[in-house]
């Protein structure tokens, strides 16, 4: 039995045209016992930043605190803003500071950078448990289903989709590639991001 | 082997706990009050580890108790749940962890709202409708699915707890006797006879 | 007990008098008045920061005296005071900026460096078994929120932003001078002049490359910041850097 697949869960994010999107089940269960259907894992950062903390569950309540206060400390320090790179360094730094005894989550990063000339360009990222940071491209995954959900996104995902599309991307593969996984699932959450606005929708799953 | 159930219905939350204190395979002790009320509108049920449980028990208690004394009010429920699983949570990666696991039952004076919250020992926190630990957990979750009802008056409530306590006396083997329920509403704490 | 200067307040820790003063601050302040002059001045599209570098004697190697600091690649500092207390705080400034590095991926912004310095000086002003720095600091920087800017940090821990400013001996005619002198379109090439100029009155003895020293900050262009980290060695352009002796020349000679 591992740490990282007591409570289950699992988490994706997208990079489309101008957007970026990310999506998690909502399951919470102790091994094979199921125990919520509403057990959030991704938290909003700033107006366009998202972070999915999938792995063992006390973690992801204790993770979701310690980023709160130090965005928060940051925010009131800088008077300004994080930015998704930065917040992918604090998040980097904060999981590699407890190296020898880590917190059981791979976080994903999903969010909006600002650009030199005032633009905003799509931004993910992710890590494994001690803070190793995986800039990606197209997309990135973790969680009990990650290797299920690779699959399906690499057969699903292409360049440029537009919002709309995006959406429809990473819903089918979320709630596609949960199936197959005994541990995540009972409902899927989608955010989707753009440079002024987010859409939060939540999906209806198998619940078996 | 201590089990505990709790539901949520229109206006309350039933927590119940059973009062068996066992050594081994011995039962010790047959009328054991394994639910705690921490403050006028919060009752907590908590097992696991003999001896941990109350020496945890009590310091959240008190602890409860002197946030009341100090500022007047009572801290509502998800200020307390987020509080005491922060305690566990904390625990977990100290040098001995206590191993209790919790079933929170409160009700907001200020938003007429029942609350319920499954906390384990690692510091996991859920807010759910209904919930269990324990062998228990095995029969009544499923139960729980199929007959809980959010708006279910405190008699049905009752109706649906006893479908739960029938089930695991008659299929678990190390199936306890007796059990304690208390109720939490807008009236405060109450037990039950039941 | 002690009855120089400032009477039964002048030692021990700092302490408030009477009348609300800490004269160690203010004694902190009169050894800073009474070190060599450095200026800044923020022009449209940079900044200069510069000093007067003066050696006690002629035997000395002052091309080993550095009374500008690099902390980071966007940070530049300068003071006037003591230099051993310069130095320490020169140390501090730069593990302070590695260690924001660390964390955050990137350099402080200047306002959150200046103020992790003012924090450590005011330190001192209010802990036991020490004595308040000796030394005012001009910090000049640049960063993608504020772009750049100009502090003055004093003994007392207290700093200002400045559109151009002077601290040390000769402050207050360099103040004056630069009032004079200064408009806010100044272009850095011009805001160099008038710093040279400024430095030149109330100069004691000859001004060349060897006893002056200039920083200066410059303004990356909108192209420089989309292309992002300089290909091969994987790292922003700076855009704080020291002149040198040639580079001083040269402006010298104009």
């Amino acid at each position: 039995m591992s740490i990282m697949e007591y409570n289950g869960g699992s988490v994706i994010a997208m990079v489309g045209k101008n957007c970026v999107a990310i999506a998690s089940d909502l399951r919470l269960g102790v091994q094979s016992l199921g125990i919520a259907s509403n057990f959030q894992k991704i938290f909003p950062v700033t107006d366009r930043i998202f972070v999915g903390l999938p792995g063992l569950a006390t973690d992801v309540t204790t993770l979701h605190e310690q980023f709160r206060y130090r965005v928060n400390m940051y925010t009131i320090k800088e008077e300004r803003e994080i930015e998704p790179e930065t917040f992918a360094a604090l998040v980097s730094s904060t999981l590699y500071e407890r190296r020898f005894g880590p917190y059981f989550i791979e976080p994903v990063i999903a969010g909006m950078q600002r650009t030199p000339s005032g633009s905003y360009k799509p931004f993910i990222a992710a890590t494994d448990l001690i803070g190793c940071l995986n800039f990606a491209k197209d997309f990135v995954v973790a969680g009990t289903a990650s290797d299920k959900l690779f699959g399906v996104a690499e057969g699903l995902w292409e360049e440029d989709l537009g919002p709309e599309d995006l959406f429809e991307t990473i819903s089918q593969t979320m709630l596609n590639a949960v199936d197959r996984d005994t541990n995540s699932g009972w409902g899927v959450v989608v955010h989707l991001l753009t440079k002024d606005k987010v859409i939060t929708r939540t999906l209806k799953g198998r619940m078996d | 082997m201590d089990i505990s159930f709790a539901l949520t219905g229109k206006g309350y939350v039933i927590v119940a706990a059973d009062t068996t204190a066992a050594h081994s395979i011995i039962k010790v002790k047959l009328d054991e009050d394994k639910i705690k009320t921490l403050s006028p509108h919060l009752l907590m049920a908590y097992t696991g580890e003999p001896g941990d449980t109350v020496q945890f028990a009590e310091y959240i208690e008190r602890n409860i108790r002197l946030y009341q004394i100090r500022n007047i009010y009572a801290l509502r429920p998800p200020s307390a749940a987020s509080w005491i699983r922060r305690s566990l949570a904390d625990s977990l990666r100290s040098r001995k962890p206590y191993s209790v696991n919790l079933l929170l039952g409160g009700y907001d004076t200020s938003t007429h709202t029942p609350h319920l919250y499954w906390i384990d020992y690692l510091g996991t926190l859920a807010s759910v409708p209904f919930a269990a630990h324990g062998y228990g957990s095995y029969f009544a979750l499923s139960l729980l699915d199929r007959y809980h009802d959010p708006e279910a008056s405190l008699e049905e409530g009752l109706a649906t707890l006893r479908r739960c306590i029938d089930e695991v006396s008659k299929r678990l083997i190390v199936s306890p006797g007796k059990y304690k329920v208390k109720v939490v509403d807008k009236d405060g704490v109450r037990e039950l006879d039941f | 007990m002690a009855s120089a200067g400032g009477g039964a307040y002048s030692y021990s820790l700092t302490v408030f008098s009477p009348s609300g003063k800490l004269v160690q601050i203010e004694h902190a302040l009169a050894a800073v008045s009474q070190g060599t002059t450095s200026l800044g001045i923020k022009a449209s599209n940079g900044i200069v920061i510069a000093t007067e570098k003066k050696s006690s004697s002629i035997l000395m190697d002052d091309s080993m005296i550095e009374k500008v600091a690099v902390v980071c690649p966007n940070i530049g500092l300068v003071y006037s005071g003591m230099g051993p207390d310069f130095r320490l705080l020169v140390t501090k400034a730069r593990k302070s900026a590695q260690a924001y590095w660390k964390i955050h991926g990137e350099y402080p912004p200047t306002k959150v460096l200046t103020q992790e310095i003012a924090t450590i000086m005011q330190e001192a002003t209010q802990s036991g078994g020490v004595r308040p720095y000796g030394v005012s600091l001009l910090v000049a920087g640049w960063d993608i929120t504020r772009g750049p800017s100009l502090y003055q940090v004093d003994p007392s821990g207290s700093f200002w932003a400045w559109k151009a400013s002077a601290i040390g001996k000769n402050m207050v005619n360099a103040k004056t001078f630069l009032e004079k002198r200064y408009n806010d379109d100044i272009s850095l090439e011009d805001a160099i002049h008038t710093a040279l100029l400024t430095l030149k009155e109330g100069f004691e003895g000859q001004m060349t490359e060897k006893t002056i020293e200039i920083g200066i900050i410059t303004v990356p262009s909108l192209e420089e910041l989309e292309a992002g980290k300089v290909e091969g060695t994987g790292r922003y352009k700076p855009t704080f850097r020291k002149l040198s002796e040639e580079e001083i020349r040269d402006y010298l000679a104009l």
